[in-house]
């Protein structure tokens, strides 16, 4: 297992966001959470990735304990992020914006030599920009990027870091249908080429159901479902929640 | 070597045969003394305002510390420039270290608060410890010396001494932005929460920032009184932070070299306007709104306009 959650609890005041929430991912595999808006879904990646402590419960990361673990500790580690809202650096090129995530695997990182070495981290960021067809905008802005090429840039930065599990947030949130379709392809082949292991948030279901080996189902912070996608598709728990219900 | 090199050399070759220049008085080399000093003084905050995007409202503390560094060694017969130098690089070493850890340990204006506060502090210690002189300082300080027998002790040779702080300051503050360090400080200043996701510890990186930043400064604080034989409370006083943030931002926020001229031009419009009326801060002042009103990206922004306005006639 990569990636374990176990019983992990979430409060915000007297707001729930997560109950007891379990589940486990299996190195190479495409895991889904998905939920309807407010289930609780991004709470669980900001547990796992470190931004918030769990009120109770633990997150095992290739064995070791990691719960509340500070991000910078967690992504050291070999877990990367992407962010639901695009969370890129606007004021500098598309390439300075990979090669800073890239620098940071590179020997120097953390040590003083890196107060005057600059590692050559310009053929991997350049390579990443590739597969995401960014290359002939890598001198441009960040900030100037479309709203598509800012989600694939999201990517490529986290990608950056070499992590072994990847956690994207909604990557193709705000996209077209068209847009979203493409995404979901290249983004399998790039975990496939790197032999990653995913876990992906989304709401948009027919997303989630190309791609994924197995789906966890969350419904206001409890994990209700778990399954193949072909077993959630038809899981009467799933459809219920989905389809309004919920006030019972 | 690549062309912003040549060109930083050709500069600095420029400066050293300046006092060759006709007309070179005493007065003017002090002057130009007094403008490179303030000058390298900005650049070194550039390092932290223009970079990593924090804004110090407590340089002159550095800048004090060092110059008292210097003047307590003196005063007690110490007069190696290299001694002085030392002693103010543990001094304000040790000083950044206590604010650079508090300041960094909370985000926004509270970094600004914590220096400036923390500054404040050591403007009252100083200012009403009688050791130390009090209000009035440590005066009368001798010259001092760059080997037994060799005193730095005309205008010319002090020129030189800040000339090669400066050269020397702005070398360190060219290579660390250019570095692996330096790139994390840009990422930092353009979305820290980011920066932490990608493995960086922050704070650490931070603090390293305020360190380089605040130790060039105190290497310059540590020069001054080898130029003015005096160290007094009023060079830790918050206006004198304040104007090393505003040449910072009349130069060009985040190119060293626009803090460097921004400096200098302070300088010498506070020198030449101060000689004239008393209530030179409010011509000063106006000429400082324009700027800043006018040419968000400082003087050296002037430059980048012309570029550009050459380049469109050239095509």
């Amino acid at each position: 297992m990569i990636l374990e959650v176990a019983d992990v609890s979430k409060r915000f005041g007297a707001l729930a966001a997560l109950t007891r929430v379990s589940f486990a991912v299996e190195a190479g595999q495409v895991f889904s959470v998905i939920g309807p808006n407010g289930a609780g879904k991004s709470t669980l990646f900001n547990v796992v990735s470190g931004l918030h402590a769990p009120s109770a419960g633990t997150v095992r990361f290739c064995g070791e304990d990691i719960t509340g673990l500070p991000p910078e500790r967690v992504n050291r580690r070999g877990l990367a992020k992407t962010f639901q809202i695009t969370n890129i650096f606007p004021e500098i090129s598309v390439l300075d914006n990979v090669r800073v995530a890239a620098q940071s695997r590179a020997p120097e990182s953390g040590r003083a030599a890196s107060l005057w070495r600059r590692p050559d981290v310009d053929g991997a960021a350049l390579a990443l920009l590739e597969t995401f067809g960014l290359a002939a905008r890598r001198d441009a802005h960040a900030k100037k990027l479309s709203h598509g090429e800012q989600r694939y840039l999201e990517i490529c930065v986290a990608l950056a870091t070499s992590p072994r599990l990847l956690l994207l947030d909604e990557p193709t949130a705000g996209m077209t249908p068209g847009e979203t379709r493409d995404a979901t392809a290249l983004i399998r082949n790039v975990v496939l080429e790197r032999g990653l292991t995913l876990l992906l948030i989304e709401h948009d279901m027919s997303v989630v159901m190309g791609i994924s080996d197995r789906v966890a189902v969350l419904h206001f912070g409890e994990k209700i479902a778990e399954g193949t996608p072909e077993a959630i598709r038809h899981d009467p728990r799933v459809i219920e929640a989905y389809l309004g219900g919920g006030d019972d | 070597m690549s062309v912003p090199g040549w060109r930083a050399l050709l500069v600095f070759a420029l400066l050293a045969a300046l006092p060759l220049a006709p007309g070179m008085s005493r007065y003017y080399l002090l002057l130009a003394f007094d403008a490179l000093l303030f000058g390298a003084i900005a650049m070194s905050l550039d390092l932290l305002m223009g970079y990593t995007g924090l804004v110090s409202f407590g340089h002159a503390a550095f800048y004090g510390l060092g110059a008292y560094a210097t003047a307590i060694l003196m005063e007690r017969g110490v007069q190696s420039v290299w001694a002085c130098i030392g002693a103010a690089l543990l001094v304000v070493g040790l000083y950044a270290l206590v604010v650079s850890y508090f300041a960094t340990a909370r985000r926004g204006i509270y970094f600004a608060l914590l220096t400036l506060i923390f500054a404040e502090v050591v403007y009252t210690f100083f200012r009403y410890t009688q050791t130390f002189g009090g209000s009035d300082g440590i005066q009368g300080l001798p010259d001092a010396t760059l080997a037994p027998g060799v005193l730095i002790d005309t205008p010319l040779r002090k020129y030189y001494l800040v000339l090669v702080y400066l050269a020397a300051a702005y070398a360190t503050c060219r290579v660390v932005v250019a570095s692996h360090f330096g790139r994390v400080l840009v990422a930092i200043r353009e979305n820290e929460d980011r920066a932490r996701f990608l493995g960086y510890n922050v704070q650490r990186y931070k603090m390293g920032a305020c360190m380089i930043s605040a130790l060039l400064t105190g290497v310059g604080g540590a020069i001054y009184p080898m130029r003015s034989a005096f160290a007094t409370p009023d060079l830790m006083l918050w206006t004198e932070s304040g104007e090393f943030i505003i040449s910072v931002m009349i130069g060009g926020l985040g190119t060293l070299v626009g803090p460097i001229i921004g400096g200098a031009f302070f300088t010498i419009l506070r020198d030449k306007v101060s000689s004239v009326v008393d209530w030179y801060f409010i011509v000063i002042g106006g000429v400082l709104i324009v700027i800043v009103l006018f040419m968000p990206r400082g003087l050296l922004g002037l430059r980048q306009l012309f570029e550009r306005r050459s380049g469109r006639a050239a095509a």
